[in-house]
């Protein structure tokens, strides 16, 4: 990996909340990472394991509590609007106005996020044709079918043609097909040079769509690679073997395997 | 974005656009006309009086006088019991004995008391009551008439410090007092009720959506944020305030005027200076509670929470100019004009009754704003937090007051 070439940066990153019955909470516990373009990064880990935190620290949405992160070289913490203008943001807690249609909503979407005013147009028409929602997109959006709204979605958050996206469980909910659609688009995009950060608890969807994966447990990275060094670093050969083994590990002997940064390194 | 977003709404369309513009017309329709109604079934049914024992000697023209009436069914009963239980079971309107004079009265040979016996829940024998009591005192009247007379004593010795009374009022000033009492009361309804849905739709309604975070993930900063939805919620209430006073200034010519062309008590008009001063006073009470409504229904994760968390602020919205709506003779004064909403309703009764309070005017929408201003810089300081920001708070504003004054609350876990 070129560090030049880095385009999403992460170094300890913490966040500790507050939380009635439990005291403080580290939801996130030191991590470390980094992405170049043209690589799709897998967070993977167990619900509560920190991806969605982790995530949410990188779309500046939530505040690290310490260390740092930056995208395209904008500080999350001190440049937060240059950050996003840099970012798209899929989750299935993102959905789309419904009383837009879908050409509506790509034209919103493109100049909330600053893409040039005059060249907007011709990307909602790009990306239209990209996606093949020409047959709906004068329709309001919630006439739409989930297929159909995925799509809208998918373009709604490449629109501002970022160069850095984030895929947070991007197939929850998804039927079968649906969520095959969306792998096969991440993997397009990944080809188009954009970073792709995709986080998921399905373990065959990261095995088949990630270049690298950090296996995240309790707020902490246990394991970070690519899933051919995970497997000789372990001497298993499925994935989801190779989660338990870290999982198991991190479990009976806490801390065992991870390094200061809390990044333990597979391919050591 | 928001607002042709908002235009599509049914229900945003309804309380912000077309009722503030039918509202006037349709209710001032309704309620001349269901006065009208209720006036002509009041003059028009016949009460069905009973009338137990005989009358003393030489008064049998009191019953003639009420068998004159055209209105009056008059009726005889052997039995006070049984006339009652008939009054109660709605078969009978009144019952009228005749008894003795009480005390002094009783010195005055052939005297006698009238005793009516109704039922005060029903209207029609409340009706019967008072047609009984008109006849009996005319009666009277005409009878102390006559015995006076009798007795030599003229019109000059009987009649003795009488009271008269003449209003001096204007028809235009009974009108000017009927707009003063409820056009605060309408537009103050109005603006709260246009600003009260865009308010909850774009901010619970968008957690409900699930379009929040989609929201706060595009490169627009914060600020930016808030003051956006702001202008949108500001908008839909000026709107609804402005169509308001507009469709109120149609109404009285369209509407009102006809109704009340056979009137010489009442006549509606309104100063021109008026129209902008109410324009004015819409707009600043439109900014303001949209930014109050804004902020509290922001808690709400649901539509139907955020509706719960906003009504508090509408009905006091509502019950303040209904309370002034009593003080008919207070103007707005430097204290009024200190306090939101009771500024707006007294300006606009000021106004309809030709009264122009100028360093009051200033004073109540520079309140106003100051309002505004405050509610922003809340709203600002809120979206700081991240639990609210991320929907993971669970209260309302005033939890969220109360806790964030523990400086060890970092945040709750994101769900």
């Amino acid at each position: 990996m070129n560090t030049s070439d880095t385009t999403v940066s992460v170094a300890d990153l913490k966040k500790t909340f507050f939380d009635e019955s439990r005291g403080e909470v580290k939801a996130v516990d030191g991590i470390t990472f980094s992405c170049v373009p043209g690589e799709v990064f897998g967070l993977l880990g167990a619900n509560g394991a920190g991806k969605t935190t982790t995530l949410r620290m990188l779309s500046t949405v939530l505040k690290p509590t310490e260390g740092s992160a930056s995208v395209m070289g904008h500080d999350v913490l001190n440049e937060p609007e240059a950050t996003r203008e840099n970012l798209g943001f899929y989750s299935a807690s993102t959905s789309l106005y419904p009383r837009l249609t879908g050409r509506e909503t790509l034209e919103f979407f493109a100049r909330i996020n600053h893409y040039p005013p005059e060249k907007v147009a011709k990307r909602v028409g790009k990306m239209v044709a990209r996606f093949g929602i020409e047959e709906y997109m004068n329709a309001r959006v919630e006439k739409l079918s989930s297929g159909m709204k995925q799509k809208v979605s998918i373009a709604r958050t490449v629109v501002h043609d970022p160069p850095v996206l984030i895929f947070d469980e991007p197939t929850v909910g998804l039927d079968v097909l649906n969520a095959i659609e969306m792998v096969k688009v991440i993997r397009q995009l990944r080809d188009e040079g954009k970073t792709i950060i995709f986080s998921s608890h399905i373990m065959s969807e990261v095995e088949k769509l990630c270049d690298r994966i950090a296996i995240l447990h309790r707020g902490r990275i246990l394991a970070l690679g690519t899933l051919e060094s995970l497997r000789q670093a372990t001497s298993l050969h499925y994935l989801e073997d190779i989660f338990v083994h870290y999982v198991t590990e991190a479990e009976g002997v806490e801390g065992a395997g991870i390094g200061a940064t809390g990044e333990f390194e597979a391919s050591k | 974005m928001e607002i042709r977003s908002a235009l599509r709404e049914r229900s945003i369309v309804v309380y912000s656009i077309l009722l503030p513009i039918f509202m006037y017309p349709i209710l001032l329709w309704v309620v001349f006309s269901a006065m009208t109604f209720v006036q002509g079934l009041n003059e028009g049914f016949v009460s069905r009086i009973a009338v137990v024992a005989e009358l003393p000697e030489g008064h049998a023209a009191l019953i003639d006088s009420l068998e004159a009436r055209e209105n009056v069914e008059l009726t005889r009963e052997a039995d006070t019991d049984s006339a009652v239980d008939r009054i109660q079971a709605g078969e009978l309107d009144a019952l009228i004995s005749f008894l003795d004079a009480e005390e002094d009265g009783s010195a005055l040979p052939g005297n006698f008391r009238v005793e009516v016996r109704y039922d005060r829940s029903e209207g029609r024998s409340r009706t019967a009551s008072e047609r009984v009591g008109q006849t009996v005192d005319e009666y009277r009247s005409d009878w102390l008439e006559r015995e006076a007379e009798a007795m030599g004593v003229g019109e000059a010795e009987r009649v003795l410090f009488v009271l008269t009374s003449e209003n001096v009022s204007t028809s235009e000033d009974l009108g000017a007092l009927f707009m003063g009492i409820i056009t605060p009361l309408f537009l103050t309804i109005m603006v709260a009720m246009g600003a009260f849905y865009p308010s909850v739709d774009t901010t619970a309604g968008e957690r409900e959506r699930s379009t929040w975070e989609t929201t706060i993930t595009t490169s627009a900063s914060r600020a930016s944020m808030v003051t956006a939805k702001y202008l949108y919620v500001a908008t839909m209430g000026v709107t609804a305030g402005v169509l308001n006073v507009l469709a109120m200034f149609v109404s009285i010519g369209a509407v009102l005027a006809p109704i009340l062309s056979g009137s010489d008590e009442i006549s509606v008009r309104i100063p021109f200076l008026a129209v902008p001063v109410m324009m004015v006073g819409a707009v600043g009470l439109a900014l303001m509670l949209s930014a109050a409504m804004m902020i509290l229904a922001s808690f709400a994760r649901t539509f139907k929470d955020g509706q719960a968390m906003v009504q508090p602020v509408y009905f006091v919205a509502i019950l303040v100019p209904l309370l002034l709506g009593q003080q008919t003779d207070r103007t707005l004064t430097a204290g009024i004009a200190a306090v939101p909403v009771a500024n707006v309703a007294m300006m606009v009764r000021d106004a309809i009754n030709g009264i122009f309070l100028w360093p009051f005017i200033v004073e109540a929408l520079a309140v106003n704003l100051i309002m505004v201003v405050l509610c922003l810089a809340l709203a600002r300081f809120i979206m700081r937090f991240e639990d609210f920001l991320i929907g993971s708070f669970d209260g309302s504003f005033w939890r969220f007051a109360k806790d964030r004054m523990r400086p060890r609350s970092i945040g709750k876990e994101p769900a």
